[in-house]
Order: C-alpha cells, then structure tokens, then sequence
C-alpha cells in the first residue's frame, strides 16, 4: 500500500477552453488567457484563489507557466512545466493531485497552449525540430542524417510493424479517423468537421509511408485547461466535481517506446507477447475496462488507438485492428472513443482539449454528442499512463 | 574541407564526446558497437557504461554489418531541402546480427521491394568529405 490513498481525493472542478482553430493568428498567451478564465469561470473559482500551475507545452508554441503568472498576473504558490511534448498531460494532472493533496497549492491550472501559427519555423518535423538535434536521438525516433523527422514517421515505423506483425491493413487503420470525424461532426467546437468514408483515407495523399495524411492530427491554435483541487473543496463549487479514482503514471526504459507497449520490438524494444495483465490504473480506481463508458486517448496519429487499446487490455495485441471496426468505438457503440473528435478532428491540444470534453461527459453536458449515462471515463494511452474519472 | 561541408545539404549528425568513436569508425569503413567487457552486451545508442550490468569496462569492436529489416517508412513529404530530390525516400530500422537496431536509408532497393525480415549488410556511404554514413543494401546471396 502507498504511504496515502490518493483515490478521489482530487478532482477536475472546472474545465474551459479558448476556441480552436487552424490559423488564429493570436498569441499563445491570449489563448491561455481564454481557457484559464473559462475553467475558473465554469468552477465559479475567483482568479485570486488559484495558486498552483503546470504547463506541459510552452515555449516558443505555448506560453510558459511563469510567463502567464506574470502577464495574467496570478500569484501562484507553486508551479511546474514539462519540456513542449503532448505526452505529459495525466502526468501533469497526477503531480497536481499530489501538490494539493501535500497541501502545496489549493486549486492547480493545468493546461496547454499552442499558437503554431504564430510560429516562423515549422516544429513539428525537419530542421525546426529539436527532437532531431538530442544525443542519443529523438523520442518519437528521430534521426534527421537520415531524413528521419516528425513525430508522425515514429507513428508510421510503429503502424508498418504493426501491419507486418499482425497482417493488419491501413483501411483497418481506416476506422480509426472515421469515427472521430463523424464525432467532430456532432462538436460545434471541432475544427475539422466535415465527415469522410475510408475510401477517402485510403485515397488521402501518403505523409509518411504507410500513414496516410487522414492518419494525421490537426495542427492548430488553441489551449484548454481544468483546474484540480482536493474533492472536499470541489464539491463547494459551482458545478459537481469530477473525481480522479484511478492514476497510472508515465514509464520509461529501454523497453518503452512513446509509441508502441513493450515487446512491440520497435526502437531498442524486446520482442515478446504482451500481456496488459492488470494495469494498476484499475486496482486503483476498483474497476475493470469492461467499466469504461467512454475511452479517451491520445490520437496525434490513428495507429496509437490501436496501441493504447491493446495496451491497457480491451482486446489482445494483435486485435485491435478487429475490435475497431463495425462502429463499436463510435457514439452508441460499446465502447466510444474520443468523443470530442480528438487531436484527429477537434483540435490538438495536447490532450487537455480531452480532458475537458471528459469532464463535459461526467456532468452530461455534451448536447448531441452525450454519451448516454456516462459515469466512469478512462484517458489511455499507448505511452502507458491512464486516469480514470467518474462524477 | 570547408566548401564540401558547405555543400552537404542534408542534417549532419549530433556528434558527442560520447558517440565520437562511432562516426570516427565509419570514416575508417567499420561499423563498430560498444561491448561490455563484464557481460559481453551489444548496444546502441551510445552509452558511458553498460546498460546491462552498468560495468565501466566497456570498449567499441567492429560489428558484423549484417542484419534484417525490421519496420520502414517511406516519406512522401519533405522535411529538409536536403532530401527533395530523393521524395519518396526509405528510411529503414535495421536489427543488426548483434542486436541492435540502427535507423538508415535502404540503397539498391525500391521502396515496394523492401520487405520485414530482408537481409541487409552495410555499405559506406561517403556523405561528405568529412562524413561517411552507415546505409544498407540487400545482402548479396541471401535468401
């Protein structure tokens, strides 16, 4: 047993975002602004009460957590920052629950903002990308000497060992981006929205072999953040609070890929067969996936629903590519996925835009896209960290 | 010297105190792999001790060459003014007979002819006056 019991001992107890959108043109700044005073607003929490921070995407695409304490002028008691990567937004959320629970700040902003086209030089990919430049390579497997770049191609070399391995096939892949576009259809926020068949991704123009360009996240403007505090203060808020019952944190190692689970064989991986076993996000929360109403995921590519699914043990390795298909992870199927449309068709935002649309689904809050009686939702992803929430 | 790295349009490799020994090597045409001494581990990438047994009494030793494909892309998309012209270029992960997997372009190869599991050994590609990188090829004989 843990020295204390953290489950539902912290909760979401506002959530908001700015608008997204695909060339803003506002600073990242401003856009934080927007989703800062939209959680705090949507909390019913006076700006002057927030004392804690955590950033996981700043600078020179988001704004700095100090940045904002400064301009926004918020006296924060504590903060933190990850270096700009989307992977970091449960562990953002877990260090937050920990900060309150420790009695380190009362109500902690954690967010992402990002303004890319505000920015001179492309990032994501070729000589703008800092990945490329770390010793010892970069983290999505980047090798620029030999044009290898962009987190999109260490998707692809998981997705090309993934269709060899288990004889899947890229219009099985197909499933993935469909579902959450017809999602974004049903999202007013959603940037792109117009739905498409899996004719259309197998026709879509090739990024990087095999994934083709409707394999790809958005890229885009935008932040939205939730506030974390300690459940007994959120149920004094506006809205009901939204509990934090399961938390599974962010591995790494020689065996972990940010892509692929172990024994997936990619990188410096072993190979061996996958056993999810009994993640321990569920020994903490006291459910099982067969609980999950809802699963959210980190989508930056589609191949990583396929990951995180087999991953956190909805269907073995190998059957995603099946249990995809036939609907079951779109609204009304067993298990819907990324409801909001994900980075996919909403907007990236690093995966806080997910997070807010959780919260928005445990109060019912949803409109045409409602998961209907949602109570326990899960963030999953095949970089191996979860949250499970429920209202 | 100067005017040949001038010339080379493509992203030069992050050279460190650490993994200097690697590219010195490849200007010698050998591909080498640090090996521990204690527990005789192959790895990459570079590392000031072994991963395994973290001994200090690691050395770098010439590897094999040979290895088998084990996952590729294809970028459609270019990155890097560098590599415009070579759209649609390979870019391969090769599991080396040490164990290892080394990221490189496939040469001699088009790019649906590669296959997982195809036998590769390496060649010396002498990239700039000052620079000599690990490709691969299909191995000559092999099945």
């Amino acid at each position: 047993m843990p020295p204390f019991d953290l489950k539902d001992r912290a909760a979401i107890a506002g959530a908001g975002a700015s608008a997204y959108g695909r060339r803003l043109m506002r600073s990242a700044i401003d856009l934080a602004a927007d989703a800062i005073a939209a959680a705090l607003d949507d909390a019913g929490l006076a700006r002057e009460r927030l004392d804690g921070m955590i950033v996981t995407f700043g600078s020179p695409i988001g704004a700095d957590a100090d940045t904002l304490a400064q301009v926004l002028n918020l006296k924060l008691r504590a903060y933190n920052q990850t270096w700009a990567h989307g992977r970091f937004t449960a562990s953002a959320i877990q260090w937050a629950a920990l900060m309150v629970a420790g009695g380190m700040a009362d109500y902690v902003a954690c967010l992402a903002s990002v303004s890319f086209s505000g920015l001179r030089r492309p990032m994501m990919g070729g000589a703008g990308n800092s990945e490329g430049a770390r010793e010892a390579g970069g983290s999505h497997g980047e090798d620029p000497v030999f044009g290898m770049t962009s987190p999109g191609a260490g998707a692809a070399l998981v997705a090309r060992r993934y269709f060899e391995r288990f004889g899947a096939t890229s219009a099985q892949l197909a499933a993935i981006p469909v579902a959450f576009r017809k999602h974004a259809a049903l999202n007013s926020a959603a940037i792109m929205r117009e739905p498409f068949s899996a004719g259309d991704h197998q026709a879509s123009r090739f990024v990087c072999e095999p994934l083709h360009l409707l394999d790809y996240c958005l890229i885009n403007d935008g932040a939205a953040c939730v506030i974390v505090t300690s459940a007994e203060r959120a149920r004094d808020l506006r809205k009901p609070p939204v509990h934090i019952a399961g938390m599974q944190p962010l591995p790494a190692g020689r065996e972990e890929f940010i892509w692929a689970y172990p024994g997936f064989g990619v990188a410096q991986q072993s190979v061996f067969d996958y056993d999810a076993g009994a993640p321990p996000v569920y020994k903490m929360a006291g459910v099982g996936p067969r609980d999950i109403d809802a699963l959210f995921t980190y989508d930056a590519f589609s191949i990583l629903a396929w990951m995180a699914l087999e991953r956190f043990g909805f269907c073995k390795p190998g059957e995603a590519a099946g249990f995809t298909q036939d609907g079951r992870i779109e609204l009304g199927g067993a298990l819907p996925m990324n409801v909001n449309g994900g980075l996919l068709s909403e907007a990236h935002i690093m995966g806080w835009n997910h997070q807010v649309e959780i919260v928005r689904q445990l109060r019912g809050e949803c409109g045409p896209r409602q998961v209907a009686g949602a109570e326990v939702i899960q963030w999953a992803n095949a970089y191996g960290d979860s949250l499970i929430y429920h209202r | 010297m100067a005017a040949n790295q001038d010339d080379y349009a493509k992203p030069r490799p992050a050279i460190s105190a650490l993994n200097r020994p690697y590219w010195d090597a490849l200007r010698r045409r050998e591909l080498v792999l640090q090996r521990c001494g204690e527990c005789g581990m192959r790895w990459y990438p570079a590392a000031p001790l072994c991963p395994r047994c973290w001994s200090r009494r690691i050395e770098w030793t010439p590897a094999s060459g040979r290895g088998r494909v084990n996952s590729w892309v294809v970028f459609h998309q270019s990155y890097f003014r560098g590599f415009d012209a070579e759209i649609p270029y390979n870019v391969a992960e090769v599991e080396l007979e040490e164990g290892p997997r080394l990221l490189t372009n496939l040469i001699g190869v088009g790019a649906g002819e590669i296959r997982a599991g195809m036998e590769v050994e390496v060649v010396f590609d002498d990239a700039a006056a000052d620079l000599t990188l690990a490709k691969f090829r299909p191995r000559r004989g092999a099945a």
